[in-house]
């Protein structure tokens, strides 16, 4: 036999088997490479044997506890529900608190070890290594899901508990754990100074112990009701759940992309993507609350959206203020040209002035929408909504968000002057003003008229947000209108000094893409060489 | 037909950065062609491992700009990544990992696949010699081993330029001149290098380039040669005199120049300023004078001589 009819040693043979094989390894070529190393990593590491292995003890104990307690019981009573309120505990110990910190550690720890540094200069997005590490933690949750689920199906065995609020506990014990997965992800980011990131993971950890303690809880209270009967033909059930599920998906988006963006690199968009987002969000629950509006015709859907409305973009434009005016060159390469694109699509670019802006005028336009849908509803005269009161309502909480989001925007800039610093000190100094707002009305009317006339709302309070705010729901301010034009006027003239001050970012235009660039990219995807003959929106030059 | 200049593998056009008051580089300028062994010396905190972040897109330059195969590192960073391996002065490993598991992972990490993976994988552990240890844990690894396998996962994706931040630091002779061999040999591939060393006679001996910087400053550029040219041209010569050096010292103090004069029974040594010929010249004059020359040698100056001639030994 000659040597070219030997088969070759990397030659597959034929067989199902070795077709998955190859599949797998494909599959496999595809995955993120963050999810390969963690995955190789994370199941031989000493935290998650322990935590398996505790849970297993945990697991195996509560089973033989719960046993002989129900005994003789469980051979005849439904004893499901009592079975499953200690297994959801013990899951949620690992899914709500472990795991979730094991992923600010996994991103935290690499950077004070320095295989950060090793990592970013790789060709892998900033985008990338967060998803890997995200989906590392989901991985070890469906290992914990796993180990759990004879137990589970356990459960379903002894009666009492339906399939579906079985499904539904373990679905948002999951979804929850993903959104904090990506929270500790974030937070891990957010400063790379070592006493910060102590004081951080001390507050991530408490603050994930006490949401563990209050799943716990509300599990236990959901296993409790769901023993009454939950009516799951009811459409409106559903409704809320993809309301809430949609909610959830946004946030996980906004989280995995902020610090997607704050591991970025200096001269990237960072922002952008992030404004997209919380537009989206903004129209997703704008959406939501309308619907529900539309079904229920409760009066408080509006104001519920447009005080939801005002904290996220009080939130957002916190941390969107906190972003350096200062355009880079790359960032230049992509700015709108057109007179349309340069109107709608300059406040998408990054900049504290072009926050401020986004963040103001999309509060605006919900406001003039609950109002919108306040009118309607009172002309049409079947629901029962103070249109008056609505407005009212929605004008105070967009000029109280114009003149805290831009006086805390023009102490930034004072400050960056001196100060090198991220988003954490503007969010700082915004809630700090806020905290401001209310205590400094409330001495000074105290110290003026003394703690018996403290009780009677004065034109002194105009500042204190929260208490002009109650006045204005209860309806008390409607007959005066002296705080409401104090209040908005003060919103105009801040919204007016920032927009001056902000000219700088607006003026700034598109920068060529030098040539190297544009030589590289025409090598690497030369399908893009097609030469546009016209633009294909308003929008693009 | 138009023809487009290649840019240098390297370039560095007015580098600055300064933390707070402290200027850590200062305007630093210098091209690094394809193919060239590029040292970079200073003593500590002169502003070597600033610079090098800065081209390895890690750090920022306050002015200034650095370039990697004609893309800016404040700019394209991403497309200077592809083209950039960068080893640091730390290992940066990962627990529960052996050798080739990590590299596999940091040539996912560059975006190779397949079969271009597996043969890159191949490639680079051949190269370093590391085949053997495949599915050692990096823990029990040797320094020089470990220094072998950060040189491994700088060089997977195989990139034209390589930045290596004190590669041969801790390393014993044999290590050391093993990794020389592996820098002349990619650098033979036709990479640029820039390297940096405390070890000066090992960038000697590699490098076809020095810069000298001190103080965030670039005071010299240029080949051993010819930075020894830049500066004076005192050369330390040796004479053997036969029958005593005390005449040939009288002599020698009365001629303006020559300078620290010293002698220890036949052997006198001297300092002279003057080039090749001018010490030929100066030797003559000394056998016409009737001294009984036996030995006459110059010495050399090293490139530790230039490094402590040029640099003041100063610290920021």
């Amino acid at each position: 036999m000659s040597q070219d009819a030997l088969p070759s040693p990397l030659t597959v043979p034929p067989g199902w088997w070795a077709r998955m094989d190859s599949w797998l390894e494909r599959a496999g070529e595809r995955l993120n490479p963050i999810l390969v190393k963690e995955a190789r990593q994370a199941l031989k590491s000493r935290q998650f044997v322990i935590t398996l292995g505790l849970l297993l003890v945990c697991v195996l104990g509560w089973s033989l506890l719960g046993v002989a307690i129900l005994m003789p019981g469980i051979y005849y009573a439904a004893t499901g529900p009592f079975m499953l309120t200690g297994y959801a505990i013990i899951l949620t110990v690992p899914m709500l608190l472990i795991v979730p910190f094991s992923a600010y550690r996994s991103l935290a720890g690499e950077r004070e070890d320095g295989t950060y540094e090793l990592l970013s200069i790789t060709t892998l997005s900033s985008r990338q290594i967060v998803t890997g590490k995200l989906g590392s933690a989901v991985l070890q949750m469906l290992v914990y899901y796993s180990a759990l689920s004879p137990c589970i199906a356990f459960t379903y065995l002894l009666r009492g508990i339906d399939i579906i609020t079985l499904g539904l506990i373990l679905f948002y014990t999951f979804i929850a754990s993903v959104l904090l997965s990506s929270v500790g992800l974030l937070v891990a980011t957010l400063s790379r100074a070592r006493h910060v990131q102590i004081l951080l993971s001390v507050a991530l950890l408490l603050g994930l112990a006490f949401l563990t303690l209050m799943w716990c809880i509300w599990t236990a209270v959901l296993i409790s009701e769901a023993r009454g009967g939950i009516d799951f033909e009811d459409a409106g059930l559903w409704l809320v759940q993809a309301a809430i599920l949609t909610g959830c998906g946004s946030y996980l988006v906004l989280f995995v992309l902020a610090a997607a963006a704050q591991l970025s690199f200096a001269s990237d968009n960072r922002s952008t993507k992030l404004r997209i987002v919380m537009l989206g969000q903004q129209v997703l629950f704008t959406g939501w609350m309308s619907y529900f509006w539309s079904v229920d015709h409760w009066e408080e859907f509006i104001l519920s959206l447009l005080g939801y409305s005002a904290v996220h973009w009080l939130v957002m434009g916190s941390l969107l203020t906190g972003e350096w005016s200062v355009l880079s060159p790359r960032v230049k390469r992509q700015l709108p040209q057109s007179t349309l694109g340069r109107a709608f699509l300059t406040w998408f670019n990054p900049g504290s002035g072009t926050g401020y802006v986004f963040a103001v005028v999309n509060l605006g336009v919900v406001t003039l929408l609950g109002c919108g849908m306040a009118v309607v509803a009172a002309n049409v005269g079947r629901w029962p909504v103070d249109a008056g009161q609505v407005a009212l309502v929605g004008t105070l909480l967009c000029a109280y968000v114009a003149v805290y989001l831009g006086v805390g925007r023009l102490i930034a800039l004072w400050l960056r002057r001196f100060l090198n610093f991220g988003l954490l000190l503007p969010l700082v100094i915004h809630l700090f003003l806020l905290a401001l707002g209310i205590a400094v009305p409330s001495f000074l009317q105290a110290w003026l008229f003394g703690f018996a006339g403290f009780e009677d709302y004065s034109a002194l309070q105009a500042p204190n947000w929260a208490w002009t705010l109650v006045e204005a729901i209860d309806g008390t301010l409607q007959f005066d209108p002296t705080v409401p034009i104090l209040i908005v006027s003060s919103a105009a003239v801040v919204f007016l000094v920032n927009l001056v001050v902000t000219a700088r970012e607006i003026e700034q235009e598109r920068e060529a893409v030098p040539e190297r660039v544009r030589l590289d990219e025409l090598q690497q995807h030369p399908e893009r060489a097609v030469t546009k003959k016209r633009p294909a929106s308003p929008f693009e030059e | 037909m138009k023809t487009t200049a290649v840019p240098a593998a390297i370039e560095f056009h007015r580098l600055h950065r300064y933390f707070g008051g402290t200027k850590a580089v200062c305007d630093v300028s210098f091209d690094v062609p394809r193919g060239e062994v590029f040292g970079y010396i200073g003593p500590n905190g002169a502003g070597k491992t600033t610079s090098m972040r800065i081209l390895a897109t890690l750090d920022l330059p306050t002015y200034g700009d650095a370039l990697v195969d004609g893309f800016s590192v404040v700019n394209d960073p991403d497309r200077v990544r592809h083209r950039l391996g960068f080893m640091p002065d730390y290992f940066g490993t990962y627990p529960n990992v052996n050798c080739s598991e990590y590299l596999d992972f940091f040539a996912r990490a560059y975006g190779l696949t397949g079969r271009q993976r597996h043969q890159a994988l191949q490639r680079t552990m051949s190269f370093t010699g590391l085949d053997r240890l495949a599915d050692k844990a990096i823990r029990g690894l040797s320094k020089g081993m470990k220094q072998r396998l950060c040189l491994g996962r700088a060089m997977i994706h195989d990139p034209s330029v390589l930045v290596l931040d004190e590669p041969a630091a801790g390393l014993d002779p044999r290590a050391r001149i093993e990794l020389r061999e592996l820098i002349r040999r990619l650098a033979a591939e036709g990479k640029a290098i820039l390297v940096s060393s405390h070890i000066l006679t090992e960038l000697a001996e590699m490098c076809d380039r020095v810069g000298i910087i001190e103080q965030g400053r670039l005071l010299a550029i240029g080949t051993v040669a010819e930075i020894q040219k830049g500066q004076t041209q005192a050369s330390e010569v040796r004479v053997r005199v036969l029958g005593g050096g005390a005449g040939l010292q009288d002599w020698l103090t009365q001629r303006g120049d020559v300078r620290e004069v010293s002698v220890a029974g036949e052997l006198v040594r001297f300092t002279h300023d003057g080039g090749r010929d001018a010490q030929a010249d100066f030797l003559k004059q000394m056998v016409l004078a009737g001294f009984r020359i036996a030995e006459f040698a110059t010495h050399e100056k090293s490139l530790e001589d230039v490094f402590m001639q040029v640099t003041q030994g100063a610290v920021q």
